[in-house]
Order: structure tokens, then C-alpha cells, then sequence
């Protein structure tokens, strides 16, 4: 720990933390399961899988916000059992949330001193103190800002100010990169790098490979809840990792989606069908302007056409205009002005029904609210726009329905008890599948409007969602793709466009070798 | 209007201001917490019934004033655990309470009373402050007051400094906007909230009480009236802050004083409207001046972790 440069000396070879056979279970899902590992001072200790692999329940179990069935904790070599985050925080135990948990109505001085201080609030040293970790940590902040006015970036930053200020012995971030800009990540994983250099460990989770090569020490990889690889030297054993991480689904993986998750070299695909078939411009989005009920602009003249077989990929940090464009694309939201054409029909604040009925197939960014009807059947939302079509003399022919959602569930590997099984009863992915085979299904569909339609899913269902909106795609279908997740774009969209505070920013073609100059357009850089 | 009629109504206006006052900084702080303390109206007739009874029974009205404040912890306590701890929909609980509180007084004022309904009760005193007093026209009309009424002025003010300058205040704050966030910085979520919600059944209380031994000296049957309602009302309207939460209070209070001084002014307008106006004006500042968004975001929602 004396010489920060040597790795080997910088971690203690005594551990701060050790979990030994930890099981945790929610009802009958066992979400983690006989799960050990150490985590020394020093050390940034990756924890890496897929969506659902008990990542967030691990950190929450360090953390105290759970308590395990089974297994025990040994914290500074004594028993560890956390009866809430006070306990751990007391102890020296500090996490980043995926999800911030900030108030947006405060400073960002009374964010820090919230849960810290006590009696009068001496807010002049808090800004002090603040800015002696800016200064160590490379973290600049206004102590006096209120956190609603910050960017995503400066609220992460807030949330780990909060961490550090506390001085804490081990810091657990969990996917914390989600919603960066690519030259935030790498702000970021500076700032792990200072924290374990001074003898604290970190615990980083992701699911990003890039991340890994660059900063872990150590990695343990999950899956399914539980530990299926550990490596002392992952940057030389990454492949090896992420075959442990995404084992089963492994043959699932095409070429592109390996790349897109950096499993390989990255590699640029062409997709052919789109430059074999004449131009025809499907969907046309003309000076698109939409004001929300405070008065804010959300959306600022913004024009796009997608032709026909042809991917575009939207991307940009999410709140950026993302949602009210697949909103007003939609029909759910009115634009203040502009006009949308589908061919030469004025879609412009027709109802969701008309839209449907023209042809546009719409996959919403937030399924539970809009995309489905959680209290109703699988078969039932799988044809829930077209109901009619089922209908006899005003009643629905339940068995004709079953039967054809069958054959839905077969084509689009949905899976589920069963046709008539509630929809709240499967997991997010196969929720996920079913309302794009809803929507990918229309019989006369021209346009797919797919917003975050990998969010949440793990990496079988991601190169199967990506599979049907290819193959759309090749059949002539115009594609807008919605994505906070710029390799995903990279790899399955032909040309990417970027929104930045509602207005178009610019676009280019979809080469990972274009990375910069999109992440510099992300972050509000015009091209 | 002349300077003494003047002077009079700016008296009144405050002295039916103090209840508005006294409950609206309560229910502010609750709300600013996150618990919607619907049952703020009856908290006030709990205590404005208890403190008439033990002024009466035991002839000190200060030893009434005291049963009120207890009566009423209870009531605040059941407020407390229907909104956090069973996580009860918060405006159907309160409504509950108000209707279940006006059956009992009703029903134990009937009990007790009886006949003597008219029964002279002690009330608390009047004090007028040494300088404010001696001014001439305006300092016996405007602050001769019950002395509960400074009592509350200092409690507002100090509430003020506790929610703008010490950690408690933030800790309310971030309670009613992010939950979580209190959560996961290590504080209890719940211990806020009972605590906001018993603080607001204490100011109830002494709203209930300024009510019936320090304004009238009598208790009548639900004798609030919407008083708490428009407590509620004035929280809305003053956005949230102890400022505007004075003022709208102050505002309803005038208007609830001009019922009286226009019939005084030879202005002939039928009572029944004038007794509309607070309310009405409440529908109008509620309805139309203030956005959804001034609300604590995590207002009326129980915390679930």
C-alpha cells in the first residue's frame, strides 16, 4: 500500500469485506445463491453480469437495505450484520445508486448534509469541504446549485461527493455509467482510480467490458445469482469473463451483437438491403416542435426522414427530447408545430388508433405504462390493437385468440406459462418480446418506432429484439430507433441522428469509428 | 371607513386569522414532509371540545387548554399510523377521522352539557404588549389579544428558523420531495413523518382551543366549521412556505372579518354570501393560481422501500 504504482503492493492482502456463502431470496426467486467473495483495501473490484444476475441485490445486501437469508459477513474481521443503511454508513460503507436519490428542489450543499449533519446546519464549511474533494477527487461542483438545474453527470457527481465526504473505507457504485457520456465514464473511472489509490476499495458493478479492461483489479462475475468466475488479472481474461457471464446464450449471439457488447474486436455490419432498394422516403417528421404544460420546450424543430429498409438510430442522453418525440410519433402528445407524413398521409395529431391504422408500429420507451395492460392476459395484449379481428357477434372467441398467441409466442420466443398467462407474470424481457411482436406484426406496418426496445433485458433476448427489427427491416420496413445505448446503435442502425436539449444536433453515418465526434454532439457539440 | 373602524377590523382579521394560523403552520410542516393531514379539522374540534370541558370542569382555563393538547395526540398518533405505518390512503383516513370526531364531540357534548348549554366556560386572557399597545387608536383594537395568539407567533417564527436553518428542516424537506433519498442517507423516513404529523395535531390543538376558550368561551357542535379545511387551503395557497402560509391565512382571516364590518358600514349585502367569501376565495386561489408542481413531489404517498 506504501508504493501506489505497483498493483500487487497497493492491495492489502487482508480483506475489509468478506461474504461468505450469501443467499437471498425474495419469495420463491432465489436472487442471489451461495455467493463468496473478498474485497480488499485498495482494490477496485468489478462485479460484472447481466440484467437480473443479482448485481444490485449484492450491493444492496453490503449496503443494508437488504438482509441475507443465509450466509455470513465479516467486516474488518468482525461479524457484519447491517440492519439498515445507517449501520453500514456508521461503519464506514458508502454506495452510489443506480438510481440517484437526490432532491431536486435543494443545494446541493443540503443534499450533502442531508442524513450528516445534525442540530444547526453550518452549510459554509459543508461548501469548504466540498471544494478540498473537488479539488482531490477532480469532482467540480457549485456547492450552491440546486440539483435540478445539473446535468445527469453533475448529479452523479453530487451522489458521489456525498460518498466521499464521508470518508468512507469501502465505496460501492452500482451501474454507475449507465447514463454518462462517454467522456464522463472516463472522469469517472478516474475518480475510482484516485479513491483506490488511497487505500479504500471500491466496488464498481457493470456490465460494460470497455469499463473492466480499463480499471478492475479483480472481477467476479454473476450469473443467475451465483459466482460462475473470478479473475486476479481480468484485462487478460476477458473473454473468458464474459463467456461465464452470458453462458447458455452464447450461441444466441450473432456477429453484431457479440460486437456490440464489446465480446469482440469491434466490427461495423452492413446491413445491404437498405443501399440495394430504392430511396422512398416512409416516415417524414417537418420542423416538429412540442412545448410541454409548463412552457418548456422539449422538442425544437426537429426534422428527420427514414427511409424505406432504412434503421435510424436517435441518440442522445436520455430527457433530451427522446420520450416526447416517441410520444407525439405516437399520437399521445400534440406538437406545438411541425407536421409528421407517413408516405404522402398527414399524420400530424391524428389519435394512436388512426396512427396504428395507417401503419406505424410503435413500441413504447415505458411498456408497463403504455405499452401493455399488466393486469391483462398474455394472448390478450399480444392483440390488444386488434381485438376486433377476434370478435363474433360482440364477443371475443377467447379460444381462436389463444391459439394464434400461440403461434406468436412460438415465432417470437416469448415465454410464458402460457397464451392466457397474466402478462405480470412474465419477466421483463418476455414482456418486452411481446409487445414488439405486437407492433412488428401489423399487417400493413411501413414504420417501427422503437424506443429503449432493449432496456432491461439480457443478452439473448437483446440479439433476438435486434433479430426481429432487422428482419423488418430487410422486408422493407422504415426503422427510428430510440436508444440511450450508443454501441447498440453503432452496430444496428445505418445512420445515426442525435438530440440534444430537443434540437438535432446532427447525424452521421453509424461507424463505431464516429464515437467521439457523437458523444461530443451528446454532449451538446454540434458537428 | 374611519381609523377606529379601521382598526377594529384589522383586530378582528387577526384574531380569526389565529386558528387558520396556528393549524396552517402545523399542516405546512406535515405536508412539507409528505402526509396530506386531511384530519386537521378534526384535531382542532377534539381539542376545541376537550379544552371547553376542562376549562369548565376544572374552572382554570390553562389546565383546559392542557387536556386539549393531550386530547388530541391520539388522534394525531391515529393520523400517523394510518398514513405511514399502514399506508392508508391519506385524504379517505382524514375525512374518517373528521366525521368519526364530529359524531363524538357531538355526542359527549349532548352527554354532558345537556340543558346547560350556554354555560358560561373560563377563558384564557388578554394581554396587550407594552409598546404595540400603548399606540394610540390602533393598540388596544388591533393587539389586544388572547395571549396564545404570540404564543403561536413565536412557534411560527421558530418553526421557521427550525425548517430553514437546522438539519431537522432539511430532513422535513427531503421527506416530502425524495423520500429515498432520507432513506438511503441513513435517517428513518417514518420517524419524520409521525413526528411531522404530531406536531401538526399539537398546533391543531392549540387552534381547536384558541377556538372555544380563547376566542367565544363556548363550545357549539362542530364548532370548526371548515376552519382546518381552510387551514389546508392556505397551505395550498401560501406554495408551501411558512411566508405565504401567513399570509393567506391572514387573507381568509380578513375575509371571514369583513361578514361583520360591512353590516358596520351601512353595506348592505346578504350575509349568507359574505360567509361564502373565505371559501370562496380559497376555491379561486387553489383552483387557478397554483400549479401541481409547487406540491412536495412525494405528497400523500406512503414510503415504501
Amino acid at each position: 500500500m506504501t508504493d501506489p504504482t505497483s498493483d500487487s503492493a497497493r492491495i492489502a492482502a487482508e480483506p475489509l469485506l468478506s461474504l461468505n456463502a450469501i443467499t437471498k431470496r425474495f419469495g420463491s426467486f432465489t436472487a442471489l445463491s451461495d455467493v463468496s467473495l473478498d474485497l480488499r483495501p485498495g482494490e477496485i473490484h468489478c462485479i460484472l453480469g447481466e440484467n437480473g444476475a443479482g448485481k444490485s441485490t449484492l450491493c444492496n445486501l453490503i449496503f443494508g437495505v437488504h438482509r441475507p437469508d443465509g450466509g455470513s459477513m465479516r467486516y474488518r474481521g468482525a461479524p457484519f450484520q447491517p440492519s439498515g443503511p445507517a449501520d453500514s454508513l456508521a461503519q464506514g460503507i458508502a454506495m452510489v445508486h443506480q438510481h440517484f436519490s437526490l432532491v431536486g428542489d435543494m443545494s446541493v450543499v443540503d443534499n450533502v448534509l442531508l442524513g450528516r449533519a445534525r442540530g444547526v446546519l453550518d452549510r459554509k464549511a459543508c461548501a469548504a469541504q466540498l471544494d478540498r474533494l473537488a479539488g482531490e477527487y477532480g469532482l467540480p461542483l457549485d456547492p450552491l446549485a440546486r440539483i435540478e438545474d445539473l446535468s445527469v453527470g453533475e448529479r452523479q457527481r453530487v451522489e458521489i461527493v456525498k460518498c466521499l465526504i464521508r470518508d468512507p473505507s469501502l465505496f460501492v457504485l452500482d451501474e454507475p455509467t449507465a447514463v454518462l457520456l462517454p467522456d464522463e465514464i472516463a472522469a469517472l473511472l478516474d475518480v475510482c482510480r484516485r479513491v483506490a489509490a488511497s487505500g479504500r476499495a471500491v466496488v464498481l458493478v457493470t456490465h460494460k467490458l470497455a469499463e473492466i479492461k480499463q480499471v478492475a483489479d479483480r472481477v467476479t462475475v454473476l450469473r443467475a445469482g451465483r459466482v460462475v468466475a473470478t479473475s486476479d488479472n481480468p484485462a487478460a481474461e476477458i473473454d473468458a469473463l464474459v463467456r461465464a457471464m452470458i453462458q447458455g446464450s452464447v450461441e444466441a449471439l450473432d456477429e453484431s451483437t457479440a460486437s456490440m457488447l464489446g465480446f469482440e474486436p469491434v466490427r461495423h455490419v452492413d446491413h445491404g438491403p437498405a443501399a440495394v432498394q430504392p430511396k422512398a422516403e416512409v416516415l417524414q417528421i417537418d420542423g416538429l416542435t412540442v412545448t410541454d404544460h409548463q412552457g418548456v420546450t422539449r422538442l425544437d424543430n426537429f426534422t428527420l426522414t427514414v427511409d424505406r429498409g432504412e434503421i435510424v438510430g436517435v441518440a442522445g442522453v436520455e430527457g433530451n427530447g427522446q420520450s416526447e418525440l416517441t410520444a407525439v410519433l405516437a399520437g399521445m402528445m400534440a406538437p406545438t408545430q411541425g407536421r409528421i407524413y407517413l408516405g404522402d398521409q398527414d399524420l400530424t395529431g391524428r389519435s394512436p388508433r388512426e396512427i396504428t391504422a395507417a401503419g406505424v408500429g410503435i413500441v413504447p420507451e415505458d411498456r408497463h405504462a403504455v405499452g401493455c395492460v399488466t393486469g391483462m392476459s398474455l394472448a390478450e395484449n399480444i392483440y390488444l390493437n386488434r381485438l376486433d379481428e377476434f370478435t363474433r357477434f360482440g364477443f371475443l372467441r377467447r379460444a381462436a385468440l389463444e391459439r394464434d398467441a400461440a403461434a406468436m409466442m412460438q415465432r417470437f420466443d416469448v415465454r410464458a406459462r402460457g397464451p392466457g398467462a397474466p402478462f405480470s407474470s412474465l419477466s421483463g424481457g418476455n414482456q418486452q418480446k411481446a409487445v414488439l411482436a405486437r407492433e412488428i406484426t401489423l399487417p400493413n406496418l411501413a414504420c417501427l418506432v422503437a424506443a429503449q426496445p432493449t432496456r432491461g433485458l439480457d443478452v439473448g433476448a437483446v440479439a433476438a429484439v435486434y433479430g426481429h427489427i432487422r428482419a423488418a427491416c430487410s422486408r422493407g420496413v422504415a426503422i427510428l430507433l430510440v436508444s440511450s445505448e450508443l454501441d447498440e446503435l453503432l452496430t444496428v442502425a445505418d445512420r445515426i441522428v442525435v438530440l440534444y436539449r430537443g434540437q438535432l444536433m446532427g447525424a452521421c453515418a453509424a461507424d463505431p469509428s464516429r464515437r467521439e465526434v457523437i458523444g461530443a454532439m451528446m454532449a451538446g457539440q454540434p458537428l | 371607513m374611519s381609523w377606529e373602524l379601521f382598526a377594529v377590523f384589522l383586530g378582528s382579521s387577526i384574531r380569526l386569522a389565529t386558528p387558520l394560523l396556528l393549524a396552517g403552520i402545523g399542516e405546512m410542516v406535515s405536508e412539507r414532509a409528505g402526509v396530506l393531514n386531511m384530519s386537521i379539522e378534526g384535531m382542532m374540534l377534539t381539542s376545541a371540545f376537550a379544552a371547553a370541558v376542562g376549562a369548565w370542569a376544572t374552572g382554570d382555563p390553562l389546565i383546559g387548554l392542557l387536556i386539549g393538547i393531550i386530547a388530541v395526540q391520539p388522534v394525531a398518533l391515529l393520523q400517523a399510523v394510518l398514513s405511514n405505518t399502514l399506508r392508508a390512503n391519506q385524504i379517505v383516513s382524514g375525512i374518517g377521522i373528521n366525521i368519526l370526531v364530529l359524531g363524538a364531540t357531538t355526542l359527549a357534548y349532548r352527554e354532558i352539557f345537556g340543558a346547560r348549554s350556554r354555560a358560561e366556560i373560563p377563558g384564557l386572557a388578554k394581554i396587550k404588549p407594552p409598546l404595540l399597545g400603548d399606540i394610540p387608536v390602533i393598540g388596544s383594537a388591533v393587539f389586544e389579544q388572547v395571549w396564545l395568539l404570540y404564543a403561536g407567533i413565536a412557534l411560527i417564527v421558530a418553526t421557521a428558523l427550525v425548517l430553514r436553518y437546522t438539519s431537522v428542516g432539511l430532513a422535513i424537506h427531503a421527506a416530502g420531495a425524495e423520500p429515498k433519498a432520507v432513506d438511503k442517507s441513513g435517517l428513518s423516513v417514518a420517524r419524520i413523518r409521525y413526528g411531522c404529523v404530531l406536531f401538526a395535531g399539537l398546533m391543531a390543538s392549540l387552534s381547536g382551543a384558541f377556538l372555544s376558550i380563547g376566542d367565544i368561551h363556548t363550545f357549539t357542535e362542530g364548532m370548526t366549521r371548515g376552519a382546518g379545511y381552510l387551514a389546508i387551503a392556505s397551505v395550498i395557497f401560501g406554495k408551501w412556505r411558512i411566508g405565504g402560509t401567513v399570509f393567506a391565512c391572514l387573507l381568509f382571516g380578513a375575509a371571514t372579518a369583513l361578514q361583520f364590518q360591512l353590516p358596520a358600514l351601512g353595506i348592505n349585502v346578504p350575509n349568507a354570501l359574505l360567509i361564502m367569501l373565505p371559501y370562496l376565495l380559497a376555491l379561486l386561489a387553489v383552483g387557478g393560481l397554483v400549479g401541481r408542481q409547487m406540491a412536495p413531489a412525494a405528497l400523500g404517498e406512503p414510503y415504501r422501500r
